[in-house]
């Protein structure tokens, strides 16, 4: 049919209920994400200490000299802690341009002027960045457990230290929540997602640094709050049950992830909007 | 009429250097150059009290010994690289992003004075907010009567950030110019490769920047936490001159290898 013959048409196609629309958004952006070629290394690169894990546990299942390498409860905290840098690296990768990007194109005008809302649109891009970090963390420490089960040949380990599952899966919702809905805020501020990225860098690291300072300063470690990272790991020590490692109330330390995750999602409330004003 | 390299460097560097001190970015730069002067401000308060922050088995320290570890800590390990990979990689990068990139590269000018006029100007940006910042920190922190015979440590610690400002901006500069992320790889570098080797034995750490300003710092090196610790551990402190040495010669590497990256790149401006 020729082009000038078309005139208006009903829309034939079925309506998503109110809140789904979210999955479209978060569909579109994994799709493109892992079509990435350089993204798809570093995620193998992400498991490599996976692999390294899962041949300490088979050694330490099947030779007795090498008994001393058995996991316990604090080796999975250990894991997650060292995918700290991956989940750093993941966030900066994927969440930096999420809605700058849009913000730079003027395509938020355009996305909420569709049957979408400010809230599904924030937990579409939400959901991209929590998969990938899912897949990082909660995904290759579960991973572990499992492969913990099939060496050792038993349920035993993991009977013994039944508190690992719900730890594991705590910690690393902590761990991702923090990071998605930090740099989802960092990147709802700018239209540069390089911009994004050095801030989000600046917030962890400079605060990082500046918890340092102080305790090298006062030789007291209770500034943590001041840092996510550290307030996090003091976070993960309550939870996986070990001797916290700084002079922090962990419900400070909680107070602290969770202020900055509602802090997040106030700005993520007032930047996401379909219209601007521009002055 | 067609001006030569240094000619137009200047020109792209007077056009640059104005964009860059009023700009946004500024903010973000004096804002993470606030942090260690609040933290000195808070030090100097607690002193005027007569409650001495850093204390060693019980005994007060002197001025000189926080300004050196806000000076290891602060300056050093973060603000120095992280500006230089924010202003560094944008350097074409921005110019791309804003599809500016044209109107610099159909004047009559090498392209490659472009960048170094972008380079310098960022030189001379980061040291006016850096430096005076650091300078406020010292006479926050140390008492008047230790000024005098702790001020060359000052006036070591004001070069040595003003050449690892030079050297890690040519690094990025190149990182920007050549790579297509540089940003994530500039923060591999700075987060991920430089702290990993530096306390790892061997000869790897001879490919960081850090290895050879770190041997200049006058103070000594904090040592917290267990990276701290391990560095402390693995340290070798090469000679002065090598490092001075070393630290020219990657600033001066680096700076051609962008120039020529950006001579002979073709740079695709998205639609």
């Amino acid at each position: 049919m020729p082009i000038h013959d078309q005139g208006y048409r009903r829309y034939g196609g079925t309506r998503a209920a109110v809140g789904r629309a979210w999955q479209v958004i978060a569909g579109a952006g994994i799709r493109s994400i892992i079509g990435k070629r350089a993204f798809i290394a570093l995620m193998l690169f992400a498991w490599a200490p996976f692999l390294v894990r899962a041949v300490q546990i088979y050694v330490s299942a099947n030779f007795q000299q090498a008994a001393f390498l058995a996991p316990k409860g604090e080796t999975f905290r250990e894991f997650l802690g060292q995918q700290g840098v991956f989940v750093f690296f993941v966030t900066i990768w994927i969440g930096a341009g999420l809605v700058a990007n849009d913000r730079r194109a003027n395509a938020l005008q355009l996305y909420l002027s569709k049957p979408l809302t400010a809230a599904e649109y924030i937990a579409g891009k939400m959901a991209i960045l929590f998969l990938f970090l899912a897949f990082v963390t909660w995904a290759p420490a579960m991973g572990l457990l499992l492969v913990q089960a099939i060496f050792a040949g038993s349920f035993a380990f993991i009977r013994n230290n039944a508190y690992l599952l719900p730890a594991i899966t705590l910690f690393s919702l902590a761990q991702v929540l923090l990071a998605s809905s930090t740099m989802l805020a960092l990147s709802s501020l700018s239209k540069s997602s390089r911009f994004v990225g050095i801030m989000y860098a600046g917030l962890m690291f400079f605060t990082a640094a500046l918890f340092q300072a102080l305790r090298g300063i006062t030789g007291s470690s209770s500034f943590a709050w001041l840092s996510p990272g550290d307030a996090l790991e003091q976070l993960g020590d309550v939870i996986f049950r070990l001797e916290p490692r700084y002079d922090l109330s962990p419900a400070i330390a909680a107070l602290a992830v969770v202020v900055l995750i509602v802090g997040s999602g106030v700005i993520l409330a007032r930047r996401v909007k379909g219209v601007e004003i521009v002055t | 009429m067609s001006i030569g390299f240094w000619g137009a460097s200047r020109r792209v560097f007077d056009l640059s250097l104005g964009e860059m001190l009023w700009s946004r970015r500024t903010i973000f730069m004096a804002l993470v150059v606030g942090g260690p002067v609040v933290l000195a401000l808070i030090v100097r308060a607690l002193d005027m009290f007569g409650m001495s922050a850093l204390r060693v088995n019980g005994r007060a320290v002197g001025g000189i010994g926080i300004f050196g570890v806000m000076i290891w800590m602060l300056f050093l390990r973060f603000i120095v690289p992280v500006l230089a990979v924010f202003y560094g990689t944008a350097l074409m990068a921005d110019e791309v992003e804003d599809k500016t990139l044209t109107y610099l590269f159909t004047r009559p000018i090498p392209r490659g004075a472009v960048l170094v006029g972008k380079y310098l100007a960022y030189v001379a940006c980061t040291m006016l907010v850096v430096l005076p910042a650091v300078m406020l920190v010292y006479f926050l922190v140390v008492p008047f009567r230790e000024v005098p015979g702790t001020f060359t440590s000052l006036v070591t610690d004001l070069g040595l950030l003003g050449l690892g400002l030079a050297v890690y901006g040519a690094v990025f500069a190149f990182v920007g110019a050549f790579f297509k992320r540089p940003l994530v790889l500039g923060l591999v570098f700075t987060f991920g490769w430089e702290p990993t080797v530096m306390v790892l034995p061997g000869y790897l750490k001879q490919f960081t920047i850090a290895y050879y300003l770190q041997a200049l710092v006058p103070h000594a090196m904090p040592s917290e936490g267990i990276t701290s610790l391990l560095q402390g551990f693995f340290r070798e402190t090469p000679p002065m001159a090598a490092s001075l040495a070393w630290l020219g010669t990657f600033a001066i590497v680096f700076l051609w290898l962008a120039t020529r990256a950006v001579e002979r790149r073709e740079y695709v401006l998205e639609q």
